[in-house]
């Protein structure tokens, strides 16, 4: 995000730190979808997801004097939604994350989407532990680099490699195994 | 390889957005919850006698107080509330896998069944 | 006079005692031994109260929560009690048994009994009838490494029960009210 963006968001955050709705709305509407596919991918059910979301911004409206800036904001929206997921899943019967229709937009629906790799990138989030979940999650959708997942989840860095490592071992095997052989990866 | 599987992993994970009815349920919620305030106007106004001032002070507290007990209620009842519903979705969910399981069961002996009779 | 007042208290009582209706509601054990082993366990308690808090929190704009709704509507409690276990066999069949034998009492009828060798699940499903209604459901699913009991207890609609596929994905059971009336065993 560039410096132009960062100054308006964190300008919204004082507004609506003063009571401004339509701030607070703007801020809402920047992380909403950040949440709630974390929230989605990690206990597999839309409903589920929904009122993941709907707490963790209903909470954030009443700890908005604790956020210092934009940047501080998505870490804490990071941080609640994964721990309180993670919490959830461990309360929880293991969610399977079965493929019913309307789950496939767990994933994004981009042009060129493989529905095979989805798949088994939907079998690898269901056979991971919560906090392995959670890792990937940080990595492949939120972006963040091992040692920003290790502060936002309280793991240690190596800990957070490892289950990078792991995951992606187990991504290998799944699609290894399923995909003909493609003329264009012989060449390199 | 792995940088291909990782791009992948990346453009299959991208966020993706909640259904546009929640989204407005969301900001109706939060904006229900947080009622807008005025916007300070810093220097308005002439200074009040100090007694005035002090009783105008302990009056609006008061008034606080009683607002944020009632929020702080209304938050309770809210979350317990969606505390509910959550559980009444896993109940039923969690129903609906079990009966999955006895269907399942069902349709393979029927089907075993259809086999053996076509066999005979 | 003494002698034949006790016995004639409880002969007295013996009829209202074998008459008193059968309750939908099973009485669950602690399961504290297997709560202690299991990896997972899943409590979940709605009485009335929390049902009817349940219900103002469902949207009925949306198919699911309309649809869920729909299903909470004469329903008196909704109960879960489900354990899972890191390996095959960690719980006993009689560890079930005080529940199962709750499900022999008359009033509950088997509506299915399903044994399954590919997934190893065994599944019993039971309703509780009043003039050809049904008042109660209960489910024992016994799984290698999971069990669960589901308990619902109020009048449900079998028709809306129905109406939940392909919101949680419950799939067509079969089960229409006419042949639900019939007991099974």
């Amino acid at each position: 995000m560039n410096d132009g963006a960062t100054d308006i968001l964190d300008e919204q955050l004082e507004k609506a730190r003063c009571g401004e709705r339509s701030a607070l709305t703007l801020l809402v509407q920047r992380h909403q979808r950040s949440v709630y596919s974390l929230a989605l991918r990690m206990l597999g059910t839309r409903d589920l997801a929904e009122d993941l979301t709907q707490e963790v911004f209903m909470q954030m409206s009443g700890n908005l004097r604790t956020i210092e800036s934009n940047r501080h904001l998505g870490f804490w929206l990071r941080q609640v939604t994964t721990n309180r997921a993670i919490d959830q899943l461990r309360r929880r019967a293991r969610v399977q994350m079965r493929p019913l229709e309307e789950e496939a937009h767990l994933f994004s629906a981009e042009e060129n989407s493989d529905p095979l790799l989805q798949r088994h990138l939907q079998a690898l989030l269901a056979e991971l532990s919560p906090p392995a979940r959670a890792v990937v999650l940080l990595r492949y959708q939120e972006d963040l680099d091992p040692v920003e997942i290790a502060r936002t989840l309280e793991m240690p860095v190596n800990t957070v490699k490892s289950h990078l490592k792991r995951s992606l071992e187990s991504m290998r095997e799944k699609t290894s195994g399923a995909r003909p052989a493609r003329c264009e990866d012989n060449s390199t | 390889m792995s940088k291909d599987i990782e791009s992948q992993m990346r453009a299959a994970l991208r966020p993706v957005a909640p259904r546009e009815e929640f989204s407005q349920k969301l900001l109706t919620g939060i904006a229900l919850e947080r009622p807008e305030l005025k916007p300070r106007r810093l220097g308005a106004g002439r200074r009040q006698p100090l007694a005035w001032w002090l009783t105008a002070s302990l009056a609006a507290s008061l008034v606080l107080a009683v607002g944020v007990h009632q929020r702080l209620q209304q938050q309770r009842a809210q979350q317990s509330g969606l505390e509910a519903r959550r559980e009444v979705m896993e109940a039923l969910r969690m129903t609906s896998q079990k009966l999955n399981l006895a269907y399942e069961a069902v349709k393979s002996q029927s089907t075993s069944l259809t086999d053996e009779h076509s066999g005979a | 006079m003494r002698k034949f007042t006790v016995p004639l208290f409880f002969v007295l009582l013996a009829p209202a005692l074998a008459c008193a209706a059968p309750s939908p509601k099973l009485i669950f054990p602690s399961f504290s031994g297997l709560a202690q082993k299991a990896t997972e366990s899943v409590t979940i308690t709605l009485d009335p109260a929390l049902l009817g808090l349940a219900a103002k929190f469902l949207d009925g704009n949306d198919p699911q929560d309309a649809a869920t709704k729909e299903v909470l509507k004469g329903l008196q409690g909704i109960y879960v009690r489900s354990y899972s276990f890191d390996k095959d066999s960690a719980y006993q069949q009689a560890d079930i048994e005080a529940v199962r034998s709750q499900l022999a009492a008359p009033g509950w009828n088997r509506l299915v009994e399903t044994r399954s060798r590919k997934t190893h699940a065994d599944v019993d499903i039971y309703i509780m009838l009043d003039n050809n209604q049904a008042i109660g459901l209960a489910l024992i699913a016994s799984e290698p490494r999971q069990f669960t009991i589901v308990n619902i207890v109020g009048a449900i609609d079998l028709d809306k029960l129905h109406k939940l596929e392909g919101q949680f994905g419950v799939p067509k059971l079969d089960i229409d009210s006419k042949s639900a009336a019939k007991p099974r065993n």
